[in-house]
């Protein structure tokens, strides 16, 4: 056992042993010292990002009786969470600053936020999983009711109802599944279902795992509360929401959907109505939405349910697109987020609000109109790349699927629409008058602004090692 | 060798990102001076190239990333090549541009800065949609040509010169997308069937592709490039953006955007799909057709001086994809020639709508009248610029409109195209028609009191309307020149 923790495990352990010093010093240090939450979280990280080249991934490592496994993809994933997080601490500086007393309580949560998204991915055994979505699941609560006022305690009770609901509706197709091969265990599953003839029960227990699972992507039965909680949430946790919980749904439900759950044509088909159905319903609720924070609400959803749909067209091509647009997309979200977080949650979030700020401050709201731009798809980005790679991967599907694709273009033109109506007041004339009041940035939220916008543009030039390192993991797993 | 692809393409970029830079000076008249330079310099160079270039033996340039292609696992090449469609292009768009940057100066108040970096950038993009050798290549500049042409079109002082801007954006961005599709099924669809992977335009083999799926993406692509050239049900991003926009950008986007679309379609379905393109062209021929005469008859109906050039650009532009319809070098090597004469006529005609407006702050033809008692030299390079654009014999467009008929009524592949080319005819009735009255109710008559005041073109705006001129008449009394290069690839 002790085997198995110094060969996979060490990066969470390390990531266990900060949880537990920021809930000590959380009762004994003072408020004062508030500012020290973010330096050691950040410390906790990086340190964990380190302890990452001590995981052995070749073979893939079973720990724990099965239930723990860790090969390239969960090294991958991992890393990208890792390193999500330690942007999103950077930023919690505005957050923490307002809730002093809780400044180290809030950095603890985080962390087991972080540790519970690492857990999903590499879980191979559906209790580990169930228990690691509920630790991500119940931090995220008290993240995005951590800072001050009603509306995020309105956001944080939405999301814990749709959630509970998810909940649910997970545990229920695993228990289904469970009563068709009798065993809770991933590899075992899909040893009998690749031997065995499968039942319509197996299809249904696979919708139902896959939709619990899709619930914090925001694809649609579980679409709604995406809008309520991003309203109310503040930004730094934002950048924690639109990118953590997304990435480790995404890693274990695409690994679901390639091993135990793949041979399914009927979760396939539920899948794709879904997603279109998702990318139909976010792209026209953004068109007359004003409110930043929605936009990039339904932004969210939208690229979630395009990822989803190319996930749901089984193969390990389209894995690798997938893997790359998730890294190209969270790092676009993070640069997002960073630059409202900057901007300030103090600030009024409607559009016109943001009037002439480019000429206030050209390098960071470049940087901000440069993420938006990628995230739109338009070239010298990392999302334009990552939109035609993964657009490849459905035309390879097969030809029945290209009427979906025109869709999804189609759509990507509306969604366009919202991103200039978000991007076009930024160019605009300043007004002297305005209510807006700016904040100095510090270092920390101007550094990750910048570096992510960076990231994106470099990716948009140099894409190739990223998408074959995506591909050796896609053809690894 | 000395003279290099990338540096052609990327030299406005540079120069875009360097006006851009918080370092750079905010002084107008320098950043306005150094552009200037920059485009001179350009030109000339392009014409360096382009008398160095031998059709035989085009250039070809290709950029690699650290050893790596751009996407390898693609097959996606950042690879350039220019042939002779592409370098006379290439030299139109270094003029127009040039041309623009002088007019630049009368036309812009505010955020120099910004708006010449913007206008490098866009020069920059529709060079790189000329040069470009290979599918995602082209469509990345494709795309990246939307941003600055938007804030350009935004630049103009006219309330819905916004609005237009975000219309124009939408307009492309759908077409590119179902453009996209056509895109990614030919590379998919070129790779399963010869099992090459690659983008590049020399690699694709479109025989041994299934007819059926040819079909579907020549009308992909064709949708794209309909937006832009444009085909007439997808035109009506066209007379607002044209009339909202600055003069200068008027120019650009009448003289060189327009033709990325006929670009697009010769580049893509007419040499790298000639199978599909022969099964389309009738159909096609028949849109091209409801171009021509529909928006000259529109033209007619229009009093503003901008809109009617902008109804008479889409009327031309019909006249160019007829060209390319009728699949035969004769025709094609028109319309080439074609896309260069209008692109020549058009500019002047902005111009002159520019030059009337800045001084009588309208362009409206019935409310301005006998201005050719107080601008006399403008009035020389009406008269001149409207004869050439209705097709007067020793200018170009006279040169282009009657080979393009004769190659379409030569054309091998369709009676439906015949039918098209005699019934396109009429188009120099109605365009004479329509110009003849902008140049009547706008120059002749009774001088209006308020216009007593109004001074005559400055040296920059002689400048520009005196090499649109030289250029009409070189062209239309040597086209030979220019016809033996298009013809010789």
């Amino acid at each position: 056992m002790l085997n198995d923790i110094f060969n996979i495990l060490l990066p969470q352990m390390a990531l266990g042993g900060f949880i537990i010093l920021q809930l000590v010093l959380s009762m004994v240090l003072s408020p004062r010292y508030f500012r020290y939450a973010r330096l050691i979280s950040a410390t906790g990280l990086v340190l964990s990002i380190v302890l990452l080249s001590t995981v052995q991934t070749e073979p893939q490592y079973f720990a724990f009786k099965n239930s723990i496994m860790s090969d390239s993809y969960t090294l991958l994933f991992d890393f990208i969470i890792l390193v999500c997080g330690f942007f999103t601490a950077l930023l919690s500086r505005n957050l923490i600053k307002s809730v002093k007393r809780n400044a180290y309580t809030f950095h603890a949560i985080l962390l087991s936020a972080i540790f519970g998204a690492m857990n999903i991915v590499s879980a191979n055994d559906f209790i580990t999983l169930f228990v690691s979505i509920e630790l991500l699941s119940f931090s995220t609560y008290f993240l995005i009711a951590s800072s001050k006022g009603y509306a995020s305690k309105e956001a944080s009770f939405k999301y814990l109802l749709t959630s509970a609901i998810a909940t649910g509706v997970f545990l229920f197709g695993v228990s289904y599944l469970y009563g068709i091969t009798g065993s809770l265990n991933l590899s075992e599953i899909y040893e009998i279902t690749a031997t065995q003839e499968t039942s319509v029960m197996y299809s249904v227990s696979a919708v139902l795992i896959s939709l619990g699972l899709a619930a914090k992507l925001a694809v649609f039965p579980f679409a709604n509360w995406i809008i309520d909680v991003y309203k109310g949430t503040e930004t730094s946790v934002l950048a924690f929401l639109s990118t953590i919980p997304k990435l480790a749904m995404f890693g274990i439900l695409c690994r679901l959907l390639v091993f135990p759950l793949g041979s399914s044509f009927e979760l396939t088909f539920v899948l794709v109505i879904l997603s279109l159905i998702t990318a139909l319903w976010a792209n026209t609720y953004a068109i007359r939405e004003k409110n930043v924070k929605v936009i990039f609400a339904c932004s969210a959803s939208a690229n979630a349910s395009y990822v989803l749909l190319t996930a749901s067209l089984v193969s390990v091509y389209n894995l690798s697109t997938v893997i790359f647009y998730l890294i190209c997309y969270v790092l676009m979200n993070i640069s997002v987020f960073a630059f409202l977080n900057i901007y300030g949650d103090q600030n009024p979030m409607n559009i016109n609000s943001f009037q002439g700020l480019f000429h206030k401050n050209h390098t960071l709201v470049g940087a901000y109109a440069f993420s938006v731009i990628a995230l739109a798809g338009i070239p010298i980005t990392s999302g334009f790349v990552a939109k035609i790679y993964l657009f490849t991967a459905i035309v390879n599907s097969g030809l029945i699927f290209v009427p979906f694709l025109l869709a999804l273009l189609i759509l990507t033109v509306v969604a366009l629409y919202y991103y200039l109506k978000v991007l076009l007041p930024l160019f605009g004339e300043y007004d002297k008058n305005t209510e807006v009041k700016l904040l100095t940035p510090v270092f920390s939220q101007k550094f990750v602004l910048i570096l992510t916008a960076l990231a994106t543009l470099i990716l948009g030039l140099y894409p190739e090692r990223l998408i074959e390192l995506c591909r050796f993991i896609a053809y690894n797993i | 060798m000395f003279l290099s692809i990338p540096f052609l393409i990327f030299l406005p970029l540079v120069i875009s990102l360097l006006v851009m830079s918080p370092l750079f000076t905010r002084n107008e008249i320098v950043i306005r001076r150094f552009v200037k330079g920059v485009c001179v310099f350009h030109f000339l160079y392009a014409i360096l190239m382009l008398a160095c270039f031998d059709p035989a033996n085009p250039y070809v340039s290709e950029i690699h990333f650290f050893g790596l292609d751009w996407i390898q696992s693609l097959g996606v090449k950042f690879v350039f090549k220019i042939d002779a469609v592409s370098m006379i292009l290439t030299v139109l768009t270094s003029f127009v541009f040039l041309l623009a940057s002088i007019a630049s100066k009368l036309n812009i108040r505010k955020n120099h800065k910004f708006y010449y970096s913007m206008l490098l950038l866009l020069m920059s993009a529709i060079l790189g949609i000329f040069t470009s050798g290979d599918m995602f290549l082209f469509f990345l500049f494709w795309e990246l040509e939307m941003i600055p042409a938007y804030f350009l079109i935004a630049f103009g002082d006219n309330e819905n010169a916004k609005a237009s801007a975000v219309k124009f954006v939408l307009f492309t961005f759908l077409g590119s997308m179902v453009m996209l599709l056509g895109i990614l099924l030919l590379h998919y669809y070129n790779y399963t069937s010869n099992g090459i992977l690659s983008a590049s335009f020399t690699d694709i083999i479109d025989s041994s592709i299934p007819a059926g799926i040819q079909n579907l993406i020549a009308v992909c692509l064709i949708v794209g490039f309909a937006v832009k050239l444009p085909i007439v049900p997808l035109h009506t991003w066209l007379p607002d953006a044209h009339t909202n926009a600055p003069t200068p950008v008027s120019m650009i986007l009448a003289g060189i955007l327009l033709k990325t679309g006929a670009y697009g379609i010769f580049r893509f379905n007419y040499q790298t799909m000639p199978d599909s393109f022969t099964t389309i062209a009738p159909v096609l021929a028949i849109f091209a057709l409801i171009n021509i005469i529909y928006t000259a008859f529109i033209a007619y109906a229009q009093t503003d001086i901008k809109r009617i050039v902008a109804y008479s650009s889409i009327s031309n532009m019909g006249l160019i994809l007829l060209g390319l319809c009728a699949f035969n070098k004769l025709a094609l090597c028109a319309s080439v020639f074609h896309m260069v004469a209008h692109a020549l006529v058009t500019c002047g005609l902005f111009m002159i709508a520019g030059i009337v407006y800045l001084r009588c702050r309208t362009r409206d033809i019935n409310s301005i009248g006998g201005i050719a008692s107080v601008m006399p030299r403008l009035f020389g390079f009406g008269v001149l610029i409207v004869l050439a654009s209705i097709g007067i014999p020793m200018f170009a467009p006279f040169v282009s409109e009657i080979l393009t008929m004769l190659g379409a009524l030569n054309s091998e592949l369709s009676e439906t195209i015949k039918f098209a080319a005699i019934f396109a005819l009429p188009l120099l009735i109605i365009s004479s028609s329509y110009m003849l009255k902008f140049l009547h109710s706008s120059f002749y008559g009774e001088l209006k009191p308020e216009f007593e005041k109004v001074n005559d073109i400055s040296v920059h705006e002689f400048l520009i309307l005196a090499a649109v001129s030289a250029g009409l008449i070189i062209f239309g009394i040597f086209p030979d020149a220019l016809l033996s290069l298009a013809g010789g690839m």
